[in-house]
């Protein structure tokens, strides 16, 4: 009995590492070719065994001025968040309280329609208002996925919520908007973390708006990125050095709101 | 008074909501240049120049300020990867948008969709009224690359020709000349195929959309062409055996995995000294040649397409063009910055840095040849006048066209006993192309 314990959890040992390399690996890669040279890169020889060089990092910043495309991700992954936080937490509420699922059903659509069917009529609205190239059409578009996201989470999280907190606050003399940000938001955390964080890393990776509305002065870095392929030329060391330092925020902010994601995933699912 | 302080809220959220986005919206900055002083031609005029992430692009950067302070012009400009450039023009050309202004093209890939949708200014008029900027200097090849319908859809800026790579020192160990024959290029390869010691005998491209352009200079050689008039001609004779040998060549002397290579990979292949001949366009030249990225850089030697049962005939054709957006605001200030950009000496300064133009004037000054290996320059010049005008099939859906033609290589790759009938049929996929677009 304990002998088969013990070769289950081997076995469960064995598949859990051979996953984690599957996944990982990519990575793994990534990080060891961003310091590498390009004949390094492409030799088979020197997988794992090389003279590493910092050369393709200085490049991303000094030669492709990587800092002013993390800015412009920066700004949009924020602002789209921002913004889609202050119109759709009340947005929600006011869904999950008021039962309004038709109005988060069309809410919905818009996010399931293939982004792309936008860009055109974006394109002329934003080039008539001469908005193209600025941050408040990328901040704007961003929003369209962001924001039924932060809805849609949000809505099954105020509906788990008891309706009775609201009701004895309402009783010691609470208004309604004072209720919801009193005593709804602050007991939300979780929620608004999960929501926020998905729609920030949404924005932060998102290439097909950004491309269309963006120019020199907005580029973010998914566009950015491909300022190391060129016609006759691709710089493999500088697109991964970039890649890594792409990942790194998105990474950090993952770990450090991991506890929260976690229970406010939960917090969605198990609502009866 | 609990009413008045949320109302209060909301309208803070209100301001500050407004605030954010308007100060997102910076206008467009214009740069007053001599302002006050005499009047420039085109004071105070903007054009948007879109440009693909390419060399040429790096180098015409630097100049634009010298193009402004003479014209007055504020040029903004833009660089893409070539696939987004290609997405991008299209949604803005789509959409009637007045910019860009003027942008940077691929002909054959790109030139007769967009000038059919009406997205290309005929330049004809442009050039013909000026002797001063001389057509006639500009490579026939190229300005045939660049013409759709008889009309001139956009200006030469770089010029491309297939090449043999080779390498010096395993010839010269072996004892064999260069090959200038086809048929000597495969005896070559065959000899100096070695993969347990690491060498193949040769390396191309394999994939089977980017292989096109590649195995259009055997067909030229063999004397065959992708099509006759609005004729398919991927399945006649010539055109079999010239697949045959390119397909062969990378089945018996190429690396493995071949099928799945484009340039990047096959050039890389080649810089890591595992591969006797490569034949590519000369465009990626450097990848081969630079110290820094190639272990064989010393050992590189550069000669021209070798021949087949037709001599040695490539593709010598414009890979990038300069256009101009029909819709653009004030034509005459962008063709001022086409025609400046094409200009013999701003032409000479790009090409230094190492892009081919397409005047051959240029060509012919010591300066113009400067920035590319000697022995290359060679090759170039001798190609001169001649060449085919196109490296795929010269149709509208490009991409589909490609894929035909890519099949029928791989297919030799794969070893396919039934090759004709194969060839058949991709042929008959051509020609429905080549029917459908005729109509």
């Amino acid at each position: 009995m304990n002998k088969q314990k013990k070769t289950a959890n081997l076995i469960f040992g064995v598949l859990t590492i051979a996953v984690l390399l599957l996944f990982a690996f990519p990575f793994f890669w990534m990080l060891l070719a961003s310091f590498k040279t390009q004949g390094q890169i492409m030799s088979t020889e020197q997988l794992f065994v090389f003279k590493p060089t910092m050369d393709n990092y200085s490049d991303v910043f000094k030669e492709y001025d990587f800092l002013k495309y993390i800015l412009n991700s920066f700004v949009v992954a924020l602002g789209s968040t921002l913004f889609a936080l202050l119109l759709g937490l009340p947005a929600a509420y006011a869904i999950a309280r008021h039962k309004l699922h038709k109005l988060g059903l069309v809410i919905l659509i818009a996010r399931i329609i293939p982004g792309i069917t936008f860009l055109i009529p974006w394109f002329i609205l934003f080039s008539k208002l001469e908005l193209i190239d600025s941050y408040t059409s990328l901040i704007l578009s961003h929003m369209l996925v962001g924001l039924p996201f932060i809805i849609w989470i949000m809505i099954s999280f105020f509906e788990a919520l008891p309706t009775e907190i609201e009701e004895s606050g309402l009783i010691d003399g609470c208004t309604r908007h004072q209720v919801f940000m009193r005593i709804i938001l602050p007991i939300s955390g979780p929620g608004i973390i999960t929501s926020s964080l998905l729609s920030f890393i949404f924005s932060w990776n998102n290439f097909m708006f950004s491309i269309i509305l963006a120019g020199d002065k907005t580029k973010p870095l998914p566009v950015a990125v491909f300022n190391f392929m060129s016609y006759s030329e691709i710089n493999w060391g500088g697109l991964m050095a970039a890649a890594c330092i792409i990942t790194l925020p998105v990474l950090i902010i993952a770990l450090l709101a991991q506890r929260y994601v976690v229970s406010g995933l939960a917090a969605g699912a198990v609502k009866g | 008074m609990k009413r008045f302080r949320s109302l209060r809220l909301l309208a803070g959220i209100w301001a500050l909501s407004v605030s954010v986005l308007a100060s997102g919206c910076a206008g467009i900055s214009h740069s007053g240049h001599n302002r006050g002083e005499s009047p420039l031609p085109f004071q105070g005029k903007t054009i948007t120049l879109v440009t693909a992430n390419h060399p040429w692009a790096d180098a015409i950067r630097p100049l634009l300020p010298e193009f402004e302070a003479a014209t007055g012009v504020n040029v903004i400009i833009q660089g893409f990867f070539e696939d987004q450039l290609t997405q991008k023009l299209t949604l803005q050309l789509t959409t009637g948008a007045e910019t860009p202004d003027v942008f940077m093209y691929r002909p054959l890939q790109e030139g007769k969709l967009f000038y059919k949708n009406g997205w290309l200014e005929p330049l004809d008029d442009y050039v013909r009224q000026d002797a001063e900027y001389d057509r006639s200097d500009f490579s026939s090849e190229a300005i045939r690359s660049a013409t759709v319908d008889g009309k001139l859809a956009g200006i030469p800026v770089i010029m491309e020709q297939g090449i043999l790579y080779y390498r010096k020192d395993l010839l010269q160990k072996a004892g064999i000349p260069v090959p200038d024959t086809i048929d000597k290029l495969v005896s070559a390869a065959r000899l100096l195929h070695d993969p347990d010691n690491g060498v193949y005998g040769f390396v191309a491209r394999g994939q089977r959309s980017p292989l096109v352009t590649q195995v259009s200079s055997f067909l030229y050689s063999e004397g065959g062409d992708f099509t006759s008039g609005q004729q398919a001609t991927i399945n006649t004779p010539e055109a079999m055996r010239a697949f045959t040998i390119y397909g062969s060549l990378l089945r018996d002397y190429g690396p493995p995995g071949v099928i799945n290579m484009s340039w990047p990979q096959a050039s890389a292949f080649f810089a890591e000294g595992k591969a006797a001949f490569y034949t590519d366009a000369n465009s990626i030249f450097k990848s081969a040649s630079d110290p820094a990225r190639s272990t064989i850089a010393e050992h590189i030697g550069f000669a021209s397409f070798p021949a087949g049962g037709n001599g040695s005939r490539t593709y010598n054709i414009t890979s990038w063009g300069l256009a101009m957006n029909p819709k653009a605001v004030d034509k005459a200030a962008a063709w001022a910055f086409i025609r400046w950009a094409t200009s013999k000496e701003i032409v000479l300064q790009t090409q230094r840095k190492g892009n081919p133009g397409a005047r051959y004037s240029v060509w012919n000054m010591s300066e113009g040849t400067a920035g590319f290996p000697k022995e290359m320059v060679e090759v170039i010049k001798q190609y001169g006048i001649g060449g085919v005008d196109h490296d795929r099939p010269t149709v509208i859906n490009v991409a589909e066209a490609r894929e035909t033609v890519g099949e029928i290589v791989q297919r030799v790759m794969t070893g396919d006993p039934d090759l004709q009938q194969a060839a058949d049929r991709a042929n008959a996929a051509l020609q429905a192309i080549l029917d459908k677009e005729a109509e």
